[in-house]
């Protein structure tokens, strides 16, 4: 039966299909345009996923390297989470445990500047590294040895587009580079730029023995330095080494070196095994080197696009069984001349697949058109390199062999089982169990529909929440500059305040100060052992530390509930501190007054509470309020944030820059408005909002093209019954009625279908922001009263044209 | 060539036995001619489709060509019809979305005839028919005679040796049936082709060699 004759078979089959094709071309069009979008959209965010899990997979030893992660207790309760953190834990874990082939550690530096052409140049990524960095990870050298490269202090590595950017060649071994206009390092390697999928993007890399002679001293040496945190450590394990088996390994060997310690002060600190290729989608946590992605965002967005083809499948299976009517006869002539029935469900296969071959097509040139826009609203930087990708076209060609298969396979079964007496005869036996199945799936686009639209108001709803939300700080009008790393020395304090003042001459500057910190961003600096003079050593806490000069809270308008701020007049204030509430709380007051003039023990010197201010939002409402510490440091080095008049702030940048250049030359001039920073937290969020909405309005639009088509269908079935009962004397709301009666009813089961998962997915959802709307009746109400608005003029189409046609003809059609 | 024996074929309505068929006994050699009547409702049509195995019937034997169809599986039963038996029917029943050809060529392709053997006998039945001019038209291009026509080219093109015709000329004029009729007839004289056909026309039926008339499922003796 499958001989090479098949061939002529497949041709007639195809025939058939392209002329039935021409001849429905409405239900053509829908199902093609259904596919097509559906298809395209699927192909677009596999092309964004596919970028976020394919992070560290260039790495060839990815699947043996791990991170080692750090958790910090107070009191038994978990309080910090480290992606970096303490600096003993490479040497101290390599020495003890077999499996660990090896470890690097990295210290995040932060930017330096380089001089090009006698022009001070920022350089963004810059870490400390052991020399195993390049025996762990992949950054291929194109000069220098990986076994001595880094070794010696004041070595240096260089990627490959810095070299070029700041030597104009990569033929630099033994050169030497200096940075921040006062130290000087020799090149011992160049290596490959990072790929983008790749959270270790080092511009350039410096010894991690420059970092020891720097930090090392008699009383301290990061080597043995379990209580400092900053420290990222990755372990490369050996072959057929059992993670699982390495983390239990950890504890013994902590309470070695601190057990102790950490019994004396209350607190505790756990190690556990990152995978390499989990961090970017799974982690984020303290120190992290890199911003990441979300592991949810990503699965959620497969989920969308995925629904949106099973749409389309969907709509084909509908408007395929829907028509069996018209199909039956042919089916019923094509048995008695001899057809199998496996002859006939082959036919039906390859009618579907010349409708999905069509919509690849027409989703090709959507993919083309959209990539773009696409890359817009996502953030994304596809190009049509994408179109040379083996598994762009391996994953087309699964769609298309997916949806010729599921969408094809039960019209065919369906189609091809009619018993040519029955048909012949006209009557079409098994379209009760058909159309069964068919409810069933529009309740099923219905429910899908309803769920991507309480998703897209429940977003929505957090996004405006967030940033409506008063930030208890005021970020208004405050140009931001970066910290200058050049000149800062014993003359600094000097320069600073003769900044400050020269700036304070113009009427539209109305307050500047500096601060390690800004809103908008984590506060790097966590101090823990912090208790109250007196206090037992087990009530040690961690807090997080903004050192501040005098003019911290008059220039963000913090609001003080206890006590003062910080001032000059008060010749002691070098040891005085302010909390905010929560940190107070944290210190075990639960009255702000009772706090003041409380001394608390910082890293063995003694500091007083002056003051008290309200919780603020440090960073965007995703995060909770943490226990702040403000601390006064006159001298402090930090961003300097200036606050201005709105109508002046061109004015103001001309300013700051004219007298950031000659007070703090060698320095780049870096700044940005702090609303703007603040706001770019919610980037992701809003992209994700964007993108979910855009990707839902899609499903929806194709789940009602769908229904457009079956409603079509449905009207000119009944459009004898109708036509009877008008001549009966129905009105045509009744009618109306008559018809909308049965979609209304499968709107309300997927109604409830979707309610509960929908609820529990967008709670689920919002549990990642600490600051978040309640689910509220109204977003599932909302979506629900719109579903019915657009499903009715869908389906009205068709029916109110049915409805007010003058019944004699349709009667007489018959 | 066929056998009935005590057919009987009834159907469950309202927990009553409705007989469609009842106890028919026929015997029908190859190269006979006959024609089917009755009245409206004595089941005609129903045993055409038993005798053309497109139904079932629930008791009695059936012989064709000496294979015994009642024991034959599903699978059996469709090979033998298919490599055996045409079907002319009343309402013509063409593929709309194919040619006059391709109609006709259909059968042989469920056949897996070579593609320049079915050329062949594809033209050779065109000319036969005197339906060359035609054979790029659709169904709907035609007349109802001309679509008969090409159902019983159709029909014929496999080179059945049973051709089982429901009302052939049910839906055509005077003139049309007549040239329908002439067709069966030569058919059967000069090819030796088996013709069964229901009809309710007295001049169609003395085409045949001999007529069955049917009563309320039974065989008017
Ligand atoms: N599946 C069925 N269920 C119930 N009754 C049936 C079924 N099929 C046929 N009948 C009945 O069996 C009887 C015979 O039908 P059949 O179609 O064979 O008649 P006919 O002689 O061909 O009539 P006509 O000349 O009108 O074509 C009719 O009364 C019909 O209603
Ligand atoms: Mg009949």
């Amino acid at each position: 039966m499958w001989g090479i004759k098949e061939g002529n078979m497949f041709k007639n089959y195809f025939t058939i299909a392209w002329r039935n094709m021409k001849r429905h071309k409405a239900y053509s069009a829908i199902n093609i345009l259904g596919l097509a979008i559906g298809i395209a959209a699927c192909m677009l965010i596999l092309q964004y996923v596919w970028l976020e899990l394919s992070y560290e997979n260039f790495q060839e030893k990815g699947d043996r390297i791990y991170r080692i992660q750090q958790d910090r207790y107070d009191s038994g309760k978990l309080s910090t989470q480290w992606a970096a953190g303490a600096y003993a834990v490479g040497n101290s874990f390599k020495e003890a445990i077999p499996e660990i082939e090896d470890y690097v550690k990295l210290v995040q530096n932060g930017r330096v500047t380089v001089d090009i052409n006698h022009q001070p140049v920022k350089i963004e990524k810059v870490f400390y590294a052991t020399v195993s960095f390049f025996n762990i990870f992949t950054y291929p050298l194109v000069a220098g040895d990986k076994n001595t490269a880094l070794k010696d202090p004041y070595t240096v590595a260089v990627s490959v587009s810095t070299a070029n950017r700041i030597f104009g060649t990569t033929n630099i071994i033994g050169k030497s580079i200096e940075m921040n206009r006062n130290v000087s390092y020799k090149v011992t390697a160049v290596y490959n730029d990072a790929p983008v999928n790749t959270q270790l993007k080092p511009d350039i890399l410096l010894s991690y023995a420059t970092f020891l002679s720097r930090s090392r001293s008699d009383q301290n040496d990061p080597e043995t330095a379990w209580e400092w945190d900053g420290c990222l450590t990755y372990v490369l394990l050996q072959k057929g080494a059992i993670p699982k088996t390495v983390e239990r390994k950890f504890l013994p060997i902590v309470d070695k070196f601190v057990g102790a310690d950490m019994k004396k002060y209350n607190s505790g600190v756990t190690y556990k095994l990152q995978p390499l290729t989990d961090i970017h989608l799974y982690s984020n946590y303290m120190g992290e080197p890199d911003t990441n992605g979300d592991g949810k965002t990503v699965y959620l967005l497969l989920g969308i696009a995925l629904f949106i083809v099973v749409i389309a499948w969907v709509n084909y299976i509908n408007l395929a069984t829907a028509r069996a009517m018209t199909r039956a006869r042919e089916v019923g002539v094509r048995k008695a001349i001899g057809s199998f029935r496996t002859q006939l469900i082959i036919q039906f296969l390859s009618e579907a697949a010349v409708l999905n071959g069509f919509a690849l097509i027409v989703a090709l040139a959507i993919v083309i058109l959209a990539i773009p826009g696409f890359n817009a609203l996502s953030g994304q930087s596809i190009s049509f390199a994408l179109f040379t990708q083996v598994r762009f076209w391996i994953s087309l060609t699964a769609l298309f062999i997916t949806g010729v298969f599921l969408s094809g396979l039960y019209p065919a079964f369906v189609l091809s089982g009619f018993k040519p007496v029955e048909v012949l005869k006209g009557n079409i036996g098994g379209t009760k169990q058909s159309s069964g199945l068919r409810k069933s799936l529009i309740v099923f686009q219905f429910a899908t529909s309803l769920f991507l639209l309480i998703g897209t108001v429940t977003v929505y709803q957090q996004i405006q929440y967030m940033r409506k939300q008063s930030l208890g700080i005021n970020i208004d009008q405050t140009l931001v500059v970066n910290a200058p790393i050049v000149g800062v020395d014993s003359t600094y304090l000097r320069k600073m305040n003769a900044f400050k003042e020269n700036l304070s001459q113009y009427p539209f500057v109305k307050n500047a100060t500096v601060s390690t910190s800004i809103p908008g961003e984590p506060v790097q600096w966590n101090a823990g052992g912090i208790k109250l003079v007196g206090a037992d050593d087990s009530k040690q806490k961690q807090y997080r530390v903004i050192g501040v000069d005098y003019d911290y809270l008059k220039t963000y308008d913090l609001k003080l509930i206890a006590g003062r701020d910080f001032s000059k007049s008060f010749g002691t204030d070098n040891s005085a501190v302010i909390f905010n509430r929560k940190g107070i709380e944290q210190l075990g007051f639960n009255n702000p007054e009772e706090a003041l003039n409380k001394r608390i023990d910082f890293w063995g010197a003694q500091y007083t509470i002056v003051g008290v201010t309200e919780n603020f939002h440090q960073q965007s409402l995703r995060e909770a309020y943490e226990p702040l510490i403000l601390r006064l440091i006159p001298d402090v080095n930090g961003y300097l944030s200036v606050k201005t008049e709105a109508s002046q702030a061109a004015k103001t940048i001309e300013l700051v820059k004219a007298q950031w250049n000659s007070f703090f030359p060698g320095n780049t001039f870096e700044y940005f408005f702090l609303d703007d920073h603040f706001n770019s937290q919610y980037r992701a969020d809003q992209r994700f909002g964007q993108v979910f909405g855009i990707f839902t309005g899609l499903a929806i639009l194709v789940a009602c093209m769908g229904l457009f088509g079956l409603a079509s269908f449905t009207t000119l079935q009944r459009s004898k019954e109708i036509g009877i009962r008008k001549v009966l004397g129905s009105s045509v709301t009744n009618i109306l009625k008559l018809l909308y009666r049965e979609f209304a009813t499968l709107l309300l089961i997927a109604f409830v279908i979707a309610t509960p998962i929908a609820w529990i997915t967008t709670s689920n959802w919002l549990q990642s922001y600490a600051f978040r709307i309640n689910v509220h009746w109204l977003y599932f109400v909302i979506p629900l009263i719109l579903m019915i608005l657009i499903a009715f003029i869908t389906v009205s189409f068709q029916s109110i044209k049915a409805a007010i046609a003058n019944p004699v003809k349709s009667l007489r059609s018959e | 060539m066929i056998q009935l024996k005590g057919i009987f074929k009834w159907v469950n309505s309202g927990g009553n036995r409705v007989f469609l068929l009842k106890d028919i006994n026929l015997t029908i050699k190859e190269g006979e001619f006959i024609s089917i009547m009755g009245p409206s409702g004595s089941g005609k049509s129903t045993l055409l489709n038993v005798v053309g195995m497109l139904d079932d019937f629930n008791e009695g034997e059936y012989n064709f060509i000496g294979q015994p169809v009642h024991q034959l599986k599903e699978k059996h039963r469709a090979q033998l019809y298919k490599s055996h038996i045409g079907f002319v029917f009343q309402a013509y029943h063409l593929i709309d979305e194919l040619t006059v050809y391709e109609n006709i060529e259909t059968p042989l392709l469920y056949q897996n005839v070579k593609s320049s053997e079915r050329q062949a006998i594809v033209a050779d039945i065109l000319d036969r028919f005197n339906i060359v001019g035609k054979k790029d038209l659709f169904p709907a291009q035609l007349s109802g005679g001309q679509q008969q026509l090409v159902g019983v080219a159709r029909a014929l093109v496999a080179k059945p040796k049973l051709i089982l015709a429901d009302e052939p000329t049910g839906n055509l004029n005077t003139k049309q049936g007549t040239e329908i009729m002439e067709l069966f007839k030569q058919l059967n004289e000069e090819d030796g082709v088996t013709i069964i056909q229901a009809t309710h026309s007295e001049k169609n039926a003395a085409y045949g060699s001999k007529i069955i008339n049917l009563l309320d499922g039974r065989v008017e003796k």
